[in-house]
């Protein structure tokens, strides 16, 4: 596309997309959203930017080895942080029994281990949706 | 540490395959690598589960209750170690181990490059780790999330082979399954609307109490259940997907998903009808008749189309809509002896037809053929391949001192102890008609005269993999001891009056 | 016959999840056309969605989130809305490797009905 407006909005606008939706990961415990429709909002930065200028500068900023990583490892680090309990002799995913200290009800650091694992989850869905994005796209 | 891992191992056999399944994609290119990690994490979980049997076997204080995250039972979500659960597990590990050292043989050939292995183990480890997460859960939503788990990585596996054919059956197994599961989570919500629970003991509590309040409710409930895991483990009726899904995947797949993955449904639905509603709420709807009846037809309807069948691997998979048929008659018994001897052809018959479907794709890599009437000969040039091809022929239609015959000997007492004779007839019909159309393909195996091509048995690991199975088969036959005796109390602990 | 309607009126959302749940079990089942396949199956997964929320839902009851100071006592049961979202995803994961599966079949047969692919049989190879 050469659209000389829609770039520059998009050059503006894409960046506090991208970092609304990790608002929405890390807040997912005080708030209506979190890790799914946070990943998805950074996801779908990523696949605006793509549409906008090009899937092969889409596949620059974020090439496939990032990707699969990010897939991988987002997942592990959700069992990791349940092997936490394991590692202080309580059950798996355990969150207040792990000692974790959790905070004032409403403010950000409330939610002990969950918003960790939530972190994880979003990375893990927002690398699925470009993931599937770039596949479909490089189907046809 | 050994404390640790003993007091936590429900959950780590659960979640060792899914580890492993997620660090495999970075890993993809180093080829020996993958294939030892995935070998390695089934050693592991067939330990890990002999000890967990061991322990359920010779201790009384069971069923093992784990809770997640430490909540307690109506918050939390629990894994219960009881004895259906470990038996089931145990039927895992065994078929998944050999199946997994086939695959190391075979794939490069079915299934292509690295990159295309390293996900075909992705798709293997999560469809072993959701059947684990099957056997122990003891929450209905978490079934609902660990069949969807085993549905799309069974999809995966079936569309692997990268032919049109695997993606238009994949295509009909996908639609029917998200179908099915629709209505397993429609069903789910309903018994959650009226009980207000999702732990299957807290609601079985709760429906015990209010079910002739909302007999309608409960009703639908049933039927949404039934009819939602009857379209996944391929009820008779409603089996349209499996045949095209079963012969057209790569054959460990195939082994894997006609063994394993049915199986899996089955279980999920076994606890739903006796841990949740109960032998109560099932006389009440009349759901065994209905079982029962389902049963029979699909025993004979499924031998029928077996029969009529060309191609060797589309007999296999009609065979195994008439082996579920067995496992559903002897659900809809309600008595002790035909529940467990539908518990151990369910693990016979997950061993077995493994072997038949490995044996089949070794001797079709062979040959390069699928149809029956190609194979003359193949049993003195192949001997190892065609042996576990008999003996588990022989286990399936329920020859003496081999697995099948125990748990059919088992059924037909209970059909005896239920007091009708339709039952009897239509198991000693079905296995006539089994060892009609498997015993046709040994013939031409042996008594045909082979001609002057250069057929081999297959590499190590792929032989070692059908001699394994094959000797499950025989010691499941010969000594069936303690396996019973997990069925049996399996089945005396789910015909429990609550 | 008005206590019917009178019940119908009350639990609505239960009665549009079951005409929606059927359109969707019509749309799967008739339809040839993989997408409309597709969509049957959607429509079908939020009529299921719809009846967990709603049986969740309690009339006049606030959002249930702790912060402290909330001088509310009502609030709607939060699981089941929470078990949806665990729904959603299963549901865009499955729809989008039915998308793949689409794309697959229509390089290979040249055509979106599944009436059609089937009747080409096993011909079509690689």
């Amino acid at each position: 596309m050469k659209d000389f407006i829609l770039k520059r909005m998009a050059s503006i606008i894409l960046p506090f997309i991208c970092i609304y939706g990790f608002y929405v990961i890390l807040h997912g415990h005080v708030s209506p959203g979190g890790s799914f429709a946070g990943g998805i909002i950074v996801g779908l930065s990523f696949i605006a930017y793509s549409t906008i200028y090009g899937i092969e500068k889409g596949r620059k900023k974020l090439p496939e080895k990032v990707l699969v990583a990010a897939e991988s490892y987002g997942t592990l680090w959700y069992g990791i942080m349940g092997l936490v309990g394991i590692i202080k002799g309580v059950p798996f995913l355990a969150n207040k029994l792990a000692g974790v200290d959790l905070g004032v009800p409403g403010t950000l650091n409330s939610g002990g281990l969950i918003s960790f694992i939530g972190f994880g989850v979003g990375i893990r869905v927002a690398s699925t949706m470009v993931t599937l994005f770039f596949t479909m796209m490089e189907e046809e | 540490m050994i404390s640790a891992i003993s007091t936590n191992l429900p959950v780590f056999i659960i979640i060792a395959p899914l580890f492993v399944a997620f660090v495999l994609p970075t890993l993809a290119k180093r080829k020996r690598l993958v294939e030892n990690l995935v070998l390695s994490v089934e050693v592991l979980m067939l330990l890990g589960i002999c000890y967990l049997a061991s322990i359920v076997l010779f201790r009384k204080d069971i069923p093992i209750i784990y809770q997640m995250g430490g909540w307690p039972a109506p918050w939390g979500i629990e894994l219960k170690v009881g004895s259906l659960g470990t038996f089931f597990l145990l039927t895992i590990a065994i078929v998944s181990l050999p199946v997994a050292l086939f695959a190391r043989g075979n794939l490069t050939h079915e299934v292509g490059g690295k990159e295309r292995i390293a996900r075909f183990y992705v798709l293997y480890l999560l469809l072993v780790g959701a059947l684990a997460g099957m056997a122990l859960t003891n929450d209905l939503f978490n079934v609902y999330v660990l069949v969807e788990v085993a549905t799309l990585s069974c999809c995966g596996l079936v569309s692997a082979r990268n032919h049109p054919r695997a993606a238009k059956a994949t295509f009909t197994y996908l639609i029917l399954a998200t179908l099915g599961s629709c209505l397993v989570m429609g069903g789910i919500g309903f018994i959650y609307i009226i009980t207000g629970h999702l732990n299957m003991e807290f609601a079985s509590r709760e429906l015990s109490i209010i079910w002739q309040n909302n007999p309608r409710v409960v009703w639908m409930a049933f039927s949404f259940m039934l009819v939602g895991f009857g379209v996944k483990s391929a009820l008779f009726p409603l089996h349209v997907w499996l045949p095209d899904a079963h012969s057209v995947a790569p054959s460990p797949a195939s082994a894997i998903l006609s063994g394993l993955a049915v199986k899996g449904y089955i279980i999920c639905l076994l606890k739903v009808l006796y841990n949740v509603f109960g032998q109560t709420l099932m006389q009440a709807y009349s759901v065994h008749k209905i079982l029962v009846l389902v049963g029979m037809v699909a025993i004979i309807a499924g031998s029928i189309s077996a029969l009529t069948q060309k191609e060797l691997k589309r007999r296999l998979a009609f065979s195994t809509v008439a082996q579920v048929g067995y496992i559903f008659l002897g659900f809809g018994l309600l008595n002790t002896r035909g529940l467990a001897g539908a518990l151990f052809y369910l693990a016979s018959h997950a061993v077995i037809k493994s072997t038949l479907f490995l044996s089949a794709a070794a001797m079709q890599t062979a040959t390069g053929k699928k149809e029956i009437k190609d194979l003359s000969g193949i049993g003195r040039k192949m001997p190892i391949t065609a042996a576990a091809f008999t003996v588990s022929s022989l286990g399936l239609t329920g020859i003496p001192l081999f697995s099948g015959f125990v748990g059919k000997w088992n059924l037909l007492q209970g059909s005896m102890e239920s007091g009708s004779i339709l039952p009897i007839s239509v198991i000693i019909a079905g296995s006539v008609l089994c060892g009609a159309y498997l015993f046709p393909v040994i013939r031409i195996a042996y008594f045909e005269t082979a001609p002057e091509k250069d057929w081999k048995d297959p590499n190590l690991p792929q032989k070692l993999a059908l001699i394994l199975l094959s000797a499950v088969i025989v010691v499941l036959g010969v000594v069936p001891g303690p396996f019973l005796e997990l069925a049996n109390r399996a089945a005396a602990e789910l015909l429990v009056l609550r | 016959m008005s206590e019917v309607i009178k019940k119908l009126i009350i639990n609505y959302p239960y009665f549009a999840a079951f005409i929606l749940f059927a359109i969707g079990a019509l749309t799967v089942l008739t339809r040839s056309n993989l997408f409309k396949k597709l969509i049957g199956i959607n429509i079908m997964e939020s009529a299921v969605f719809l009846m967990f929320v709603a049986a969740g839902n309690i009339r006049g009851g606030y959002v249930p989130i702790l912060n402290g100071n909330n001088p509310q006592t009502l609030f709607i049961n939060p699981l089941p809305s929470a078990l949806m979202l665990t729904g959603i995803v299963v549901s865009v994961s499955v729809t989008a490797f039915a998308l793949a599966l689409i794309l697959r079949l229509y390089r290979s047969y040249g055509t979106t009905d599944l009436r059609r692919i089937y009747k080409m049989g096993n011909e079509v190879s690689e």
